[in-house]
């Protein structure tokens, strides 16, 4: 069976939310200890991004689960 | 242990992950190629832009990464495959499209420059305060930091170039393992189109500036 036959586990689905979200956290508390933090340009465009995708997945599994 | 040698070590584990992700939903075929690609094009285009003087663009810090190849840092092996992987992921999913089937293909497109500009936002404020970059010339326009305004064009134009090409050399009916060399080759088309793109704004902005 080829790998892309069987649905991925969540862990693994989700890796890339785990990745940017690492990075998002790492980033702005960075620039929190370095007292560099600005909210609008580091924080706010990467996550709206964050926001939508978490959004439409739990849309995605509420209509699943209606279905 | 040096703080930013940590974070290049994490980014490197991070794209592994990515790397596992792409091969458990993309297949085999495709991660090879993109990621290869990508790791071709991080270091061919850094490598150029940091050398060529007369591209009058910018270096890397010698005081702040560790790890090099050339005069690029090690970390432009992942970082462009890593950011463009989450850009198309992300917009994927949000769109509900699919790029290599062709579902809402343009609005993965669309979003994908919209993500990697949002994340130019982030990792540009971050990479001012180091500073990471050694910008060689004075931006008409600036943001956060004194860094050019046209990193957010910049990273949306790599969306532009790197995702199309993704997509017409996996989509060539040959083996996968000329489909890799032709994509990893397609970095001598991808470089000077996107230092064009970046061209095209400095241009447009230098009037303003």
């Amino acid at each position: 069976m080829n790998s892309r036959d069987k649905r991925p586990n969540f862990f693994i689905r989700e890796i890339p939310l785990l990745v940017l979200l690492v990075f998002w956290v790492i980033y702005a508390g960075i620039e929190v200890i370095r007292g560099r933090f600005d909210i609008l340009t580091s924080v706010i465009p990467t996550g709206l991004f964050i926001i939508a995708y978490i959004i439409v997945r739990l849309v995605a599994k509420e209509q699943k689960g209606r279905d | 242990m040096d703080l930013f040698l940590a974070l290049e070590l994490i980014a490197l584990a991070l794209s592994g992950l990515l790397v596992w992700h792409s091969a458990s939903t993309r297949g085999a075929a495709f991660t090879c190629m993109f990621f290869l690609g990508g790791a071709f094009l991080g270091l061919a285009r850094e490598n150029v832009v940091a050398q060529v003087a007369a591209l009058n663009l910018y270096s890397y810090s010698p005081a702040a990464f560790h790890l090099w190849v050339g005069a690029a840092p090690l970390i432009l092996m992942v970082f462009w495959s890593y950011a463009i992987y989450l850009a198309l992921t992300f917009s994927e999913i949000i769109v509900g499209g699919n790029l290599i089937s062709g579902r809402r293909r343009v609005w993965v497109l669309l979003m994908s420059m919209l993500f990697m500009a949002a994340y130019a936002c982030l990792n540009e404020a971050f990479a001012s305060m180091y500073p990471m970059v050694l910008w060689k010339f004075k931006p008409a326009l600036t943001i956060w930091g004194g860094t050019p305004a046209m990193v957010l064009w910049g990273y949306a134009g790599m969306a532009l170039i790197f995702l199309p090409a993704t997509l017409l050399v996996f989509k060539l009916r040959i083996r996968i393992v000329y489909r890799v060399m032709i994509f990893c080759a397609s970095v001598i088309v991808m470089i000077p189109l996107h230092l064009l793109w970046i061209a095209i704004f400095r241009l447009a902005t230098s009037a303003i500036g």
